[in-house]
């Protein structure tokens, strides 16, 4: 598991004018001709089998090129495929969408042309995600700077090291250093111009074509709703209480996290993890830790992987028990579960607190191993936890919900999605394998220890949200097999593999880290050019890619199984608008 | 006219309107202890001793919030629709039997404010009345989500009184008599859930839905509707719904109680009347744990299904039900009516089960 791409496909012998392998010191791949990528994209799905498209991003090599990567797998396991395409940075910077080929791009590609400026073309809906319609520019470009701008990277000469700091809010009084494009005036702007769009997208299923020639009605479910789990927001076209469209707009919650983790330090990135999906902050530490492990080629000791077994499972019991509670809520159980799983949860972060001094922002590991050993007391209470308490738990809630009338007959049939489409929404993790697709990074490509561990990737068939249900539970079982051994093998020793330093030296080239996070695939895309920050640090996450099928799943649905569905996809807002 | 008849009545609805109203506040209480006991959690222990002042600290703060009126809603029914849902809520308790006659002043009282001998059609005329103050809610607050809270409650309000309609159609047939105070008299003996469990259990669930209880709180699904037909509704007004479907709660229980399960009769009534009124609080209070007990441990049920639920199995049951009650009236072999009944009810859950699990994958 060395690196994320294995050439043994020459894909440069099969399509000799189109693509040149990726030979800049640090990186791997392919380069793919930007007029010949639809091309070799249909091959690789349907001659070699990269079913899966896994991250579409882009970056900015100011100022000669743009670059848009993609990182293509298998499901049926086994290294994947990263390509690229290179353009002109000029505006317009033009490449064709791959949405016919993997519809799961329709998101990232607008993600990539919100922040970077990059126009798919063939791309079915082309509008801004994270930012909003009138937003001025493309943040990731490293010509754009922000209000306030300081300097290009952290650590900022105002604040350190003399610790004689202050803000340069105060320096540039607010609205002095804000500059708006020459047609937009802040004042007049209103939500509705940026909505246009969104609503004109939605106008032709405003006409209903049955007898009765009944109205439809567009209802806003968000940003500010109980339950869609954050400020999200779902326009959805109802017909009496059928969904007969609907569009997610996201990025409430945005705060262009890859352009302030362009600005951090490698080291500094580490703690920001924690804020995306913040139900799983052992998880995303993990991921980030791969990806510059792989740029800096070293390797993390023997218990410091243990520790991140135990702790990335510990985490995905927590976010499953939480997941199955607050479906319920969903359902209206008036928060009795989501209570139960709280105790349970409580129980888990009092483990993570005594390994790491934090409950939920854990901050736990380091490139080349965790941050500190786990107390002797936390590793008997975790005992305690994983051959006593929680098996009994996960049992009790499986007695108690799993046969409940009113749960089958609200779950059952709902959400329904078909292996093929998963696939090719690049929908990942509990989801993607309840719909009887058996992959799981942790078996496919094993990172960290996972080859050692005797462990069943959990599946089922039907793809409905009784599935997605099931699966949880299926999997909290599988996470307390691995918790079992793993405890019972964690060998005593070091737990870092390098001097603990504020400042890494990361050499140039590219890394693709991914793990299976409880959410799904958590992919870093870290790209560095051997200075203290990198230049490039982008986040494939789960909750954001697997809500492109939202609409699919929703659509013939009745109002109240949409926020089931939501809730049973599991979203965090924190990792779905970064 | 007699003026100490004008007193009697003057006095007893009095002390019945603020029974209800001091039960309404309590009833918060009691069930915010009992969903926290259920839930692992403590409930509110902070205003006064165990949380008692609670309700006082709640009722201060709904007066004195902002009345919000959207600028877009019909003000006048806007105004209307919570005084339209919480007058009849008050009203039904008119002709619930408290206890038995007691003297006063050597004056033989009854307690209950009127014995209509039609007290069982007064019921459903005057409950149904409610269900037009959340349509007109829902429709007045000119929102989307109200308005759908407000169409799903009528719709289900019509789902659902049948089947409670033919509840009380058991009760009517067993007793010989629409007059609720002959109704329980008729359970000195046997109480009705004896004779007819499966109405009895048709009247708790039908009755759920009518007070838009968990799991049928279809028209203010949190979840889906954010607050159904009162999303726009604020302080007082909000407050007032609020009551109606409290005093609702209280109301049904003790028509439950009334109805089935032997009303103000427990052991040592006939000697000491002022026993009656303590039975029937007890009944009282059990049948609104029931409630609360429900809404700590069901999920809601989707909005069609409900209505499925309604039509094709608690209306078919129901007339079954009420079908047996009186051949076992006419052959004039009780004992059939509750075996046969059970059967029937048998065969239905057994059915419904059937449907849930086959459902979809066919």
């Amino acid at each position: 598991m060395a690196t994320v791409t294995a050439p043994a496909l020459d894909l440069a012998a099969r399509f000799p004018q189109a693509v040149r392998p990726d030979t800049r010191p640090g990186y791997s791949g392919w380069i793919v001709e930007k007029d010949h990528l639809l091309e070799v994209a249909t091959a690789l799905r349907d001659e070699f089998g990269y079913d899966l498209l896994s991250s579409v991003t882009g970056v900015d090599y100011y100022p000669d090129t743009m670059e848009v990567v993609y990182h293509a797998y298998k499901t049926t396991g086994g290294p994947g495929i990263v390509f690229k395409v290179q353009v002109p940075r000029q505006d317009p910077i033009e490449v064709p969408s791959v949405t016919p080929i993997w519809a799961g791009a329709e998101f990232q590609e607008r993600e990539a042309w919100d922040l970077l400026g990059i126009r798919f073309v063939g791309h079915p809906d082309l509008r801004r995600i994270l930012t909003w319609e009138g937003f001025a520019g493309h943040p990731l470009r490293k010509d754009w700077k922000e209000p306030f701008y300081e300097e290009e990277a952290k650590p900022y000469k105002s604040r350190w090291p003399d610790g004689k700091f202050f803000y340069a809010e105060e320096k540039n009084p607010f609205k002095d250093n804000l500059k708006f494009p020459p047609d937009f005036n802040p004042e007049d702007w209103t939500p509705d111009k940026a909505d246009a769009l969104l609503y004109a997208s939605l106008a032709r299923y405003l006409k209903s074509d049955d007898e009765l020639k009944t109205d439809r009605v567009i209802i806003n479910l968000g940003p500010q709703h109980p339950s869609t789990h954050g400020v999200f927001r779902a326009v959805a076209v109802l017909d009496g209480e059928t969904v007969v469209a609907l569009k997610p707009v996201v990025g409430y919650l945005h705060r262009n996290h890859e352009k302030i983790g362009e600005r951090n330090t490698f080291l500094q990135n580490m703690p920001f993890t924690d804020r995306l999906d913040y139900f799983n902050s052992m998880s995303n530490n993990w991921a980030y830790a791969l990806a510059v492990e792989k740029l800096m080629g070293i390797q993390v000791p023997e218990r410091a992987e243990y520790l991140r077994v135990i702790m990335a499972e510990l985490s995905r019991i927590q976010n499953h028990l939480i997941l199955i509670g607050m479906l319920l809520n969903d359902l209206g159980a008036y928060f009795t579960p989501s209570l139960y799983a709280f105790e349970e949860r409580e129980l888990i972060l009092d483990i993570f607190e005594a390994a790491s001094g934090s409950r939920m922002m854990c901050n736990y590991h380091r490139f080349g191993g965790v941050v500190r050993d786990i107390p002797p007391e936390a590793l008997q209470k975790l005992k305690g936890l994983v051959y006593d308490r929680l098996p009994r738990k996960v049992d009790e809630f499986d007695r108690l919900l799993t046969e409940n009338e009113i749960l089958v007959s609200r779950l059952k049939g709902v959400g329904k999605l078909s292996a093929e489409d998963a696939i090719r929404y690049s929908i990942t993790g509990p989801v993607l394998r309840a719909c009887g697709v058996p992959y799981d990074v942790r078996r496919a490509e094993p990172y960290g220890i996972y080859d050692r561990f005797d462990f069943d990737v959990a599946v089922r068939y039907n793809g409905d949200v009784y599935d997605w249900y099931l699966i949880r539970l299926d999997e909290i079982r599988q996470s307390l097999r691995i918790l079992d051994q793993a405890i019972r093998q964690m060998p005593e020793g070091p737990v870092m593999s390098t001097k603990p330093q504020y400042q890494v030296r990361v050499p140039p080239g590219e890394a693709y880290g991914r793990i299976e996070a409880p959410k799904g695939e958590l992919g870093f895309y870290v790209v560095s050019n051997g200075k203290p920050n990198p230049w490039r640090y982008h986040v494939r996450a789960p909750s954001f890619v697997n809500i492109t099928a939202l609409e699919k799943m929703c659509v013939g649905n009745k109002i109240a199984d949409f926020v089931v569905i939501l809730g049973a996809i599991d979203i965090v807002l924190g990792e779905l608008d970064r | 006219m007699d003026y100490a008849l004008l007193i009697e009545w003057t006095l007893k609805s009095l002390i019945l309107l603020l029974v209800l109203l001091g039960g309404f506040a309590y009833l918060t209480l009691y069930e915010r202890k009992a969903l926290a006991r259920i839930q692992v959690r403590i409930g509110p222990n902070r205003a006064g001793p165990w949380g008692i002042l609670q309700p006082v600290a709640d009722g201060i703060k709904l007066i004195f919030k902002e009345e919000f009126t959207p600028a877009s809603a019909d003000k006048l029914l806007f105004f209307l629709a919570p005084l339209i849902t919480v007058v009849p809520a008050l009203v039904i308790a008119a002709v619930v039997p408290w206890g038995p006659p007691v003297e006063i002043f050597g004056r033989r009282v009854t307690l209950q404010v009127a014995d209509l001998n039609v007290g069982v059609l007064y019921v459903m005329a005057i409950a149904s009345i409610s269900v037009y103050g959340i349509v007109l809610a829902g429709w007045a607050s000119n929102n989307k989500y109200a308005m759908l809270g407000g169409m799903r409650s009528s719709a289900q309000m019509i789902s659902y009184e049948l089947a409670l309609g033919l509840a009380f159609v058991t009760a009517i047939l067993l007793a010989d008599s629409m007059q609720l105070s002959e109704i329980v008299a008729a359970q000195r003996n046997v109480w009705f859930v004896v004779l007819q469990p499966v109405g009895a259990a048709i009247f708790l669930i039908a009755t759920l839905a009518e007070v838009n209880r968990a799991p049928f709180d279809m028209p203010e699904a949190e979840q889906e509707l954010t607050a159904g037909y009162h999303t726009e509704y604020s302080g007082m007004k909000f407050a007032l719904f609020f009551m109606a479907e409290y005093d609702k709660m209280i109301v049904v229980s003790a028509l439950a109680a009334s109805l089935f399960f032997g009303g103000y009769w427990g052991p040592g009534v006939e000697r000491f009347p002022w026993l009656g009124p303590v039975y029937m609080a007890i009944k009282v209070i059990i049948l609104l744990f029931g409630m609360i007990w429900v809404r700590a441990t069901l999920p809601r049920i989707r909005y069609d299904r409900l209505m499925s639920l309604g039509w094709k199995v608690l209306f078919p049951l129901a007339l079954a039900v009420a079908f047996i009650t009186a051949l076992g009236i006419l052959l004039e072999q009780l004992w059939l009516v509750p075996l046969l009944s059970l059967l029937a009810a048998f065969l239905t859950s057994l059915l419904v089960t059937r449907a849930i699990w086959r459902k979809v994958y066919a």
